[in-house]
């Protein structure tokens, strides 16, 4: 990396940018007659105008190069120090643009322009407190997480996560060798966005303004005894396909390993449900939210993430540039749920050592 | 503001007398003010003042209505009597709604009801170039409350004397 | 037994399907997801030196802002860090980041040379380890470091969400003080979240509803500076203004650029009837749009100026029309209960933006350009006049409080109708028009 070159370029686009935006005056030829407004004076009018050309706005953005290998690393020296320049105490405007003092005409009393901008620390967001709900079909309420089903209220102390840790002191965990961990508990959901105006003051119940549909369950346990047939349940033809796969494959002698006997319907939606459960399509633009991807990957045998192996295998219902953010929020869901390892049967390890998952957000879609 | 109206109610009330009643000083004391004659008072049959107390100056309407009820009609025949007494006078119509509405329509509103006691005043002989109208919308309310005892006497048409045409 | 039927299966169908002769992966569909805020973490830029640190902190600080501000993200505060970022260029421990469940990082560097300010930032992708696009430097002046810092929080929004930058944008408004019955308005603007707000009138007249050009350097705006309610041009930049050549004696307002910037539609009254005309700038020169005896009013055009949405009572009721720029037929759209108004076309084209009235209560909705698919996103005593963000994702309004002692107040909310929120404005505020993305 030549840093010569490097602050060349910059200076050059810079310098360009500067020359063709930075001094441009745009006036409109307008043919009525034009007034100054009273609020300013003519010194002031005069005063901003020739400041207009100052202040520079924002040039063209410059590329960056890859940052440097983590061995060729050099701390930039220090630089000699440039004599301290009184720092600005007002914030001036980042536009050329006149200010215009209202206190030059207004004799209004109260205070009128801030010195300092406003801070934005804290708008709180207006997300209203949770009605009690009369029972176990309560009126969704606002929260800040969506999820299939409603989450209630974590306990005070814990950290919102998305795997319940129990909370672990010191002393009892001292022989186990555990690490001290902060009570976890999943974060407060509700299954849908509740605005505002669907709000309800009294628990009366009311129709729902937008039923959704629940999501398949996890069967509760696995039935073992269906490992010897392969599953044909007609409404999962991916099932049927992957049995038949595997009954060909051993009918044909195939693959060295004995292949595992598939996955149950419960087992697959243990997996479905983990990835999901990761699955945040909060931040998606409205574009993203309607472009379906496929992506395919790999496990090692302890169920994690084979490094490298994600990839986009499709996508279908939105630009390139839509696909890509649909492809690294899906990518997101499966490295961050499974950064402990997926929980599958071991001895089904050829079932599940190449995956592909289709994302589908059609349900998930701001309506 | 809130006596300022029920004047105004009361001068209406009286007004039906008055129209058929040419004697100015008998008004002046059926309206309370006693004593002698100030000019410019409302006791002065002839100023504003007596206009905007005792006559009425201004007409209430309904929820997003700017048609004239029966009462409001009343008012604007004592309006009209009094401009064409007073043919010095020139009037401006300010038409208003109450908050109950988007900003932009309710200019159209208030423009509206403003029309509405114009055309009443014309078709009472009063001439069209001594009025002019001016909508205000939901911008100045008379009354501040959020309640229909305020909202009701926020949608009206004010009949505002702007000067005497003799300067 | 079950294996010879199995093989019996097998050689029946690997005539039809030979393609699965092959053991394909394991494949799942998943179609639920969650909804809620991503964690973030953005470790205060390193400053090249002592004149850049402050600098190097506002900055951070501002980027964070832009980002929870959308309530799209969640910032993992500085606290709970493992890592410490002590240069730009020092390869990202992801495994530190990853520990917090910070899912993207923001790196970035600030560098002070005189008056001048240069930003360098990379966007990460924690739990994949990759970078989001590619590092970007920014170079300004040191008086445009909110500027810098909101052109940053964009790039950071698009390479995430895929949604349209809106941080580095302005808002035109009313600011409100004093009570109901003697408020003083005057024109103002500033930036998107309420800072650098700059006043344009005194309060000597009533002034309402100013729109931006599409280009951001114009206003329109209606004042009483007459003592009617007429329409006004002014320029941003030079603080002059005109007033636009309206016919004498009646009342404009209402005024909206059409998409090219190069004429205006807008309400004119005559006789008490407010019908719906449309002005070219360049000439003055007005055409009608409307003629009927209802009130027409509160216009905004299609993004490809070919239509006009707009409220009219015609029916009895406020309710919303579109017709074609050119006037002719309109085509009512809102049917739901209630009353409609001050309908606002999406920058995107897709959605209308209105105020809804009905049982005593209004709302801010959105609904397709057929009527279609309305939601209602707010609800209180008094919300009215939306305008879009310019990505279309975020609408900002005006929210009225009743009684004696109301106040007005500007409030965003997304178009989900999550993360409804104040704007911070010194006084009170109302008639929100929302710029462009500035350059």
């Amino acid at each position: 990396m030549e840093t010569g070159t490097k602050i060349s370029a910059i200076a050059h686009v810079g310098l360009i940018g500067w020359a063709l935006f930075g001094g441009t005056f745009r006036s409109e030829p307008l043919p009525m007659a034009v007034q100054d407004v009273t609020v300013i004076s003519a010194e002031q009018f005069a005063a901003m105008t020739a400041q207009r050309e100052a202040p520079e706005v924002p040039t063209d953005p410059v590329e960056l190069q890859q940052p440097a290998q983590p061995d060729e690393i050099e701390t930039p020296e220090p630089m000699p120090e440039e004599p301290p320049e009184p720092e600005p105490v007002a914030q001036p405007e980042p536009e050329p643009e006149p200010e215009v003092e209202p206190e030059t005409v207004d004799i209004s009393p109260e205070p009128e322009l801030i010195e300092q901008p406003p801070t934005l620390e804290e708008p709180e967001p207006e997300m209203a407190a949770l009605p009690s709900p009369p029972g176990p079909e309560a009126e969704p309420s606002p929260a800040d997480k969506i999820a299939p089903e409603q989450i209630a209220p974590p306990p005070p102390e814990a950290k919102p996560d998305d795997v319940e840790t129990p909370p672990v002191s010191l002393d009892e965990g001292a022989e186990t060798q555990q690490e001290q961990q902060d009570q976890t508990a999943p974060e407060e959901a509700a299954p849908e966005i509740v605005t505002e105006a669907e709000e309800v003051d009294d628990p009366a119940p009311r129709t729902s303004p937008r039923p959704r549909v629940r999501p398949n369950r996890p069967a509760p346990t696995p039935e073992p005894e269906v490992a010897e047939t392969p599953e044909t349940a007609p409404t999962e033809p991916a099932q049927n396909e992957q049995a038949i796969n595997d009954a060909l494959a051993e009918a044909l002698g195939g693959g060295t390993e004995p292949s595992g006997p598939p996955l149950t319907s419960g087992e697959k939606d243990a997996m479905r449900v983990a990835v999901s459960r990761c699955w945040n399509v909060g931040s998606l633009s409205t574009d993203a939210l309607e472009t379906v991807v496929v992506v395919g990957f790999s496990l090692s045998r302890d169920g994690k993430v084979v490094d490298g192996s994600l990839r986009m295998v499709g996508s279908s219902g939105g630009s390139d540039a839509s696909a890509k953010q649909a492809y690294d929020t899906a990518r997101r869901a499966i490295l961050r749920c499974g950064s402990k390892g997926y929980d599958l049967p071991a001895d089904k390890y050829d079932q599940w050592q190449d995956i592909e998952i289709t994302f589908n957000p059609e349900r998930m879609r701001i309506k | 503001m809130k006596l300022l109206s029920k004047v105004a109610a009361i001068g209406a009330l009286t007004l039906i007398a008055a129209c058929s009643n040419n004697d100015p000083s008998a008004l002046g004391g059926g309206a309370g003010g006693g004593g002698a004659l100030v000019p410019g008072s409302p006791s002065d049959p002839r100023s504003p003042a007596y206009f905007q107390q005792t006559v009425g100056d201004r007409v209430l309407f309904a929820v997003d209505q700017s048609t004239l009820s029966p009462q409001a009609q009343t008012i604007l025949q004592g309006q009209a009597d009094w401009l064409l007494a007073n043919p010095d006078f020139v009037a401006n119509i300010e038409g208003h709604a109450d908050e109950q509405g988007t900003r932009e329509y309710n200019l159209a509103l208030g423009a509206r009801r403003a029309n509405a006691a114009r055309e009443y005043l014309i078709s009472r002989g009063v001439a069209g170039n001594r009025l002019t109208t001016v909508s205000y919308g939901k911008e100045r309310p008379i009354e501040i409350c959020s309640t229909e005892e305020c909202y009701s006497k926020n949608r009206r048409a004010v009949t505002v004397l702007t000067g005497s045409t003799l300067g | 037994m079950m294996k010879l039927l199995t093989s019996l299966l097998v050689g029946l169908t690997i005539l039809s399907a030979p393609v699965y002769a092959q053991s394909g992966p394991l494949r799942l569909e998943i179609d639920e997801g969650i909804i809620e805020p991503m964690p973030f973490a953005v470790p205060s830029f390193v400053p090249d030196g002592p004149s850049a640190a402050q600098y190097a902190q506002d900055i951070s600080r501002v980027i964070v802002s832009d980002l929870t501000g959308t309530g799209l993200f969640r910032e993992i505060s500085s606290d709970a860090f493992i890592s410490r970022v002590s240069s730009f260029d020092a390869p990202v421990q992801f495994a530190d980041w990853k520990a917090i469940n910070a899912q993207a990082l923001v790196t970035g560097a600030v560098n002070v040379s005189g008056k001048r300010l240069t930003v360098r930032f990379r966007v990460w992708d924690v739990f994949s380890g990759q970078e989001l696009g590619n590092g970007l430097q920014f170079a300004g002046t040191t008086d445009g470091w909110r500027r810098m810092a909101h052109k940053v929080a964009d790039q950071v929004y698009t390479r995430i969400t895929g949604e349209g930058a809106y941080f580095d944008s302005r808002v035109a408004f009313v600011s409100e003080s004093g009570p109901k019955d003697q408020r003083r308005k005057r024109l103002a603007i500033m930036d998107y979240d309420g800072a650098n707000v700059q006043y344009l009138t005194d309060s000597a007249a009533i002034v309402l509803a100013p729109r931006f050009s599409p280009t951001g350097d114009r206003l329109l705006y209606t004042s009483y500076e007459t003592g009617q309610p007429r329409i006004y041009l002014l320029d941003v930049g030079r603080v002059k203004r005109q007033e636009l050549p309206t016919q004498e004696g009646t009342m404009s307002f209402s005024p909206r650029f059409s998409p090219d910037g190069r004429s205006i539609v807008y309400s004119l009254t005559q006789g008490g009837n407010t019908d719906l005309w449309k002005m070219d700038l360049a000439s003055g020169q007005s055409v009608r749009l409307t003629n009927t005896p209802a009130i027409e009013t509160a216009p905004s055009y299609s993004p490809d100026g070919s239509r006009i949405v707009f409220e009219s009572d015609r029916s009895g009721t406020p309710q919303l029309y579109i017709m074609p720029a050119t006037g002719g037929e309109a085509t009512r759209i809102s049917f739901g209960q209630g009353r409609y108004g001050t309908p606002v076309w999406s920058p995107r084209g897709d959605l209308i933006a209105f105020t809804k009235q009905n049982k005593g209560r209004f709302h801010i909705g959105v609904m397709r350009t057929d009527g279609s698919e309305e939601r209602l996103l707010t609800a209180s005593f008094l919300d009215e006049g939306p305008t879009w963000s310019p990505n279309g994702r975020v609408i900002m309004f005006t929210r009225e409080t009743q009684g004696a002692s109301g106040r007005s107040t500007l409030y965003s909310v997304d178009i989900s109708g999550r993360n409804l929120r104040p704007v911070r404005t010194p006084d009170g505020g109302s008639d929100p028009s929302w710029g462009p993305l500035q350059n």
